[in-house]
Formats: C-alpha cells, structure tokens, sequence
C-alpha cells in the first residue's frame, strides 16, 4: 500500500513564491474588458433614457431641470448599481456611447450615499455633437425606440 | 437512545438554507426530515416586475457559483418564446463559457471535497488552480463571477485571437492539473478511504427519487441534458457522459474529474471550430403570448426554466427549479445509516453552494429535550478523530 503520495508535491511547494498577491500593497491589473463603474459623457448624451429603462437595478435615474432649456439631470446611485453594463448596451449613441464604464474595482466606503454620482448636463442634439459623426436627431429618439 | 439532530434553517453548507432533522442512534442517522422554504427572495415575483432584459441579471443572481447557467437557461427560454435564432458564433461563444463555468465550478467542489475529508493542502491547490479558469472568465465577459455574457439573440462579447490563444493555453495548464488530481485520488490511499461507501445511493432509488446532474451520474445512470436533449451546440459537440458505478461520494469525485477533462475537450472544440460572423441578433422588445420550459445541464445537474409571456415586455410567469432541490429527496436517502461524522462529506457532495463560513449544528436529545450546539468546526473534528480511529478500508479502491 502506498503512502502520502502527495508528499513530492507538498515538499515542491515549500520553494515556490505564493500564489496570492499581497494585496493592499500590490494590486493586479484588470483586464481589457472589466466592468468597473458607469459614467457619462455628458456633452454626448441625448436623454433617450434606454439605460434608465433597461438597468437592472434601477440605479439611473434621470430628471429634466427645466422644460425649456432641455437641461436634464442624471444620477448614478453606485450603492444598487450591478456592474453589469447594460446600460453602456442600451445606448444608442453613435458612434461614441454617452454611457462607458470605467476600470475601478475599490468602491467600498463608509457612508453608501457617498457613492452617488451625477451629472447635470444640456442634452445633445445634432448641431452642437462634437463628434464627427451626427447622433440621431434626439426627437426620434425622445420615447422607447420603436421596435 | 435515540437524538434528534436540526440542521439548518441557517446553515452555510446549503445553497438555500433548509432544516434538516436528524434521527440518530449512537453515531448512525437513522431518518432525516427535511424543511424547506426559510430564504425566499421573491425573485420570481420581482421578475415578473421587470422586462425582459432585466431579467437575464436578475436570473443570473440566482447563484453565485453557476451565475451563467441560469442566465442561459432563462436566454434560451425567452429566445424560443421571441422566435429568435441567436447566429452560430454567439452560440459557440455561450456555451464555451458555459463549460469553463463547469470547469471552475467542478475545481471549486474538488477543493471542497478535499477540505471536509481532511485533506486540505488538496484543497489549496485546486483552489489555486481554480483561479486560472477565474482569470480567463474574467478576460472574456469583464468579471470573475457575474459574467453577464448572455443577451437575449446572442452573447455581449466576441472573442479576438489573443483570447482564444490565451484560453488555449490555460485549457494545457488545467488539464495538465486536472490529470495529476485524477493521479493524486488513485494513489492517495487516506482520501479513497475516506470517500469510499460514504453516502451510498443506489442506482434504483437514484432513479425512483430523480437525482440529477453528477449526483445520478455517480450511481451509474447516463442522464445529462446536454445529451438527451442537446441544446443548441451540443449535437454538434464530440463528449462523453461520464458515470460512475460506486454510488458513493468517491464515486461523485471520479465523476467531476471525468468530466473537468470532458470539459477541457468540448472547450478545445469550441475554439478550434469558432465559426466566422456576428455574435448577436437584435431581440425585439416583446414577446407574443406562449409559453416555453427551457432546459440546462448545469454544474450540479439538470436547471429548469418555465417562462410565460403574455405579449407585454414582461414575463408573466417565470418558474425556475434549481438542481439542488432535485438532489434533496436523494441527499436524505444517502443521509440514512451513515455516520453524523459523514454528514459534511454526504452534503458537500451534492454540492450545495457551500460557503466558507463557520457552521453550526444543533444537537437536541430527544428525551431530554436538551439541545448543545456544536460548532461545524468541532463537528469537522470529530469527523477526523473518528476516522483516525477507525479501520483503514485496505480494499477501498479507485474505481479506474
Ligand atoms: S452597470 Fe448595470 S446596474 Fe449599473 S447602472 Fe449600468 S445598467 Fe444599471
Ligand atoms: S444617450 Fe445613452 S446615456 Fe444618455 S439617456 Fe440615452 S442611453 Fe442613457
């Protein structure tokens, strides 16, 4: 009968460097693609509210300021958002989207209302789009895009 | 003397907390009972609340360990209901993360295996080497566990050349690992020992009490979804079932490792045959009224999804079964004529979502009335001592 045949392995491991990073002190770089935290560019935005109706979480919420100067109000609440990015896939703004994510992963604070982010911002329409290529004109966006 | 034993509501060891009672005479359960229904989330009630989008995030917080499996089943389900034909490379992509959620999700219970029969240097290293599939699911979808790939018409993310390089090569570093796991259990005398006979459920009452996913697989019977019924990519897919015909927690073991390598070989595929073109077609935002029952093989056995729409953006009725709650009728069987010693072991081998949390058993005398409650710690203890003190099975054997 054999006997602790895990022994070489146990005994390798003695001379190997941790796996583990020592955290606080080190970090890992993320990849490419991670989903870190929503933000907005605000001058691309055209207040379409497809994140808003599509976040899981219902953690967009966007206000008009006032009717006649088409200023709106977005807030992120950070605190129930879910990192999933839907809202950077409902966005239908072209071909730079309003919403991105960004790389960050320590978010942890003390106070869960401090994590609230937002943005009050003129909403986007073709003439002053900075960006080479036109957004849709914002009325044919105003609602849910018709399906 | 006899003594009832509860285990649960609370209790970490269990994907949904249940109460578990335990008839015991000396150290041998005789009966269990079994209570359900202490964590309900509302989530099927939430669902109905939410569109159809949402809903693939919400489903996909059913569970932490098999995030991906629920979200598939529910995207396959509404897909049929849309009538929509998610395109061949979205597909390929789908299921390729669907079995590198296997793979980590079977090194995670091997780890788990390993640490409730004593043997935890096994379990630091399948962890670690749990990290190489962790790392690359986080390359492909943006995070380690909520990989949120599924869209209803396809997946979120396509894959460049770099990736599938980069997902190759881990695929050789795990199944070099994986192959020297399936070594280590067939030579390691103490492990077999101490999984052999443990938690025996035959092949009769597996089928009589529809066990499912490696927990029926361990007693021999070659039930899996992804053969009976292949969804979408799997007909097309060159695997195995893999069983096992000692019906008892080493069997369950042999079983996983089996099917990690299964697992390593339907991945390869994937990639090798990756087909060229989009990975996702535009879902409409309704669905005409019908209703569907969607199927998935997930890690721990048969997912199933009921979905009703009514011509709105929401589901009317979203039904999910879980494959842990198919396996509890089984997990009383295995329970019965074992040891309380055992009782980690039997549940960690269904593979309840298992937490590393300090757990608690409450013992109650049940004449007396008199309750003590043992730390899961001491009860991992007592396991030890009365394995160490116990005859070693010299003929307890790895089955291949
Ligand atoms: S990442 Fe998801 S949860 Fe967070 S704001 Fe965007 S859609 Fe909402
Ligand atoms: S343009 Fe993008 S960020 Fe702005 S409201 Fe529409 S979906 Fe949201």
């Amino acid at each position: 009968m054999k006997v602790a045949v895990f022994l070489p392995e146990l005994l390798r491991h003695l001379f190997k460097k941790p796996a583990t990073v020592d955290y606080p002190f080190k970090k890992l770089t993320v990849p490419e693609g991670f989903r870190g935290t929503p933000f907005l560019h605000p001058d691309l935005c055209i207040a379409c509210r497809a994140c808003e109706r599509d976040c899981p979480a219902e953690a967009i919420v966007i206000t008009q300021e006032s009717d006649v100067e088409k200023k709106f109000k977005m807030v992120i609440h950070n605190d129930r958002c879910i990192h999933c990015a839907q809202c950077v896939d409902s966005c239908p703004t072209n071909p730079v989207k309003a919403m991105d994510m960004d790389h960050l992963y320590e978010l942890a604070c003390f106070d869960r209302h401090t994590l609230k982010t937002e943005w009050v911002f003129t909403r986007a329409t073709p003439k002053r789009e900075p960006k080479p290529v036109p957004a849709a004109p914002a009325s044919d966006r105003a609602g849910i895009p018709a399906k | 003397m006899k003594f009832n034993i509860p285990i649960g509501p609370q209790h970490p060891a269990l994907k949904e907390p249940i109460s578990l009672r335990m008839t015991v005479e000396g150290e041998v359960i005789r009966d269990a009972d079994l209570r359900l229904g202490y964590n309900h989330r509302g989530m099927e009630k939430l669902a109905e609340e939410k569109n159809w989008t949402q809903n693939i995030y919400l489903v996909e917080r059913i569970c932490g360990i098999c995030s991906h499996s629920h979200a598939t089943c529910y995207v396959q389900g509404v897909e049929k209901l849309m009538e929509i034909e998610p395109p061949k490379r979205g597909l390929y992509i789908r299921y390729l993360v669907s079995e590198l959620e296997r793979v980590h999700s079977h090194l995670l219970w091997l780890g788990v295996a390993g640490h409730e029969a004593g043997f935890d240097s096994f379990f630091m290293y399948t962890w670690r080497d749990r990290e190489v599939v962790m790392d690359l699911l986080e390359m492909i979808s943006g995070n380690r566990v909520h990989y949120a790939m599924n869209t209803l018409g396809g997946v979120r993310r396509d894959l460049d050349e770099i990736q599938i390089k980069k997902i190759l090569d881990g695929l050789v570093v795990l199944r070099q690992r994986t192959e020297y796991y399936f070594k280590i259990g067939a030579s390691e005398p103490t492990f077999v020992g101490r999984l052999a006979g443990v938690g025996y459920l035959s092949k009769e009452k597996a089928i009589a009490l529809c066990a499912c996913g490696p927990t029926a697989r361990a007693s021999g019977i070659t039930a899996d979804v992804r053969k009976d019924d292949p969804q979408a990519v799997y007909d097309e897919v060159p695997f195995d079932v893999c069983t096992a015909d000692s019906c008892d927690v080493l069997g369950r073991t042999v079983v996983r490792i089996k099917e990690l390598m299964e697992s390593y070989k339907i991945c390869e595929f994937l990639l090798r045959n990756l087909p060229a073109g989009d990975i996702a077609v535009k879902a409409p935002k309704k669905a005409k009224p019908n209703e569907v029952v969607s199927r998935y093989e997930a890690p721990r056995g048969e997912n199933i999804h009921y979905i009703r729409s009514n011509g709105t953006e929401r589901p009317e009725r979203l039904k999910v079964r879980a494959p842990t709650l198919a396996n509890y009728p089984a997990t009383i069987e295995m329970l019965k004529n074992g040891f309380i010693a055992d009782i980690p072991l039997i549940f960690a081998a269904i593979d309840p979502c298992i937490c590393c949390a300090e757990r608690t058993v409450e013992l109650v005398n049940a004449r007396s009335g008199e309750e003590t409650v043992v730390r899961f710690g001491d009860l991992r203890k007592l396991a030890g001592e009365r394995f160490a003190k116990s005859p070693v099975k010299r003929n307890a054997v790895w089955p291949f």
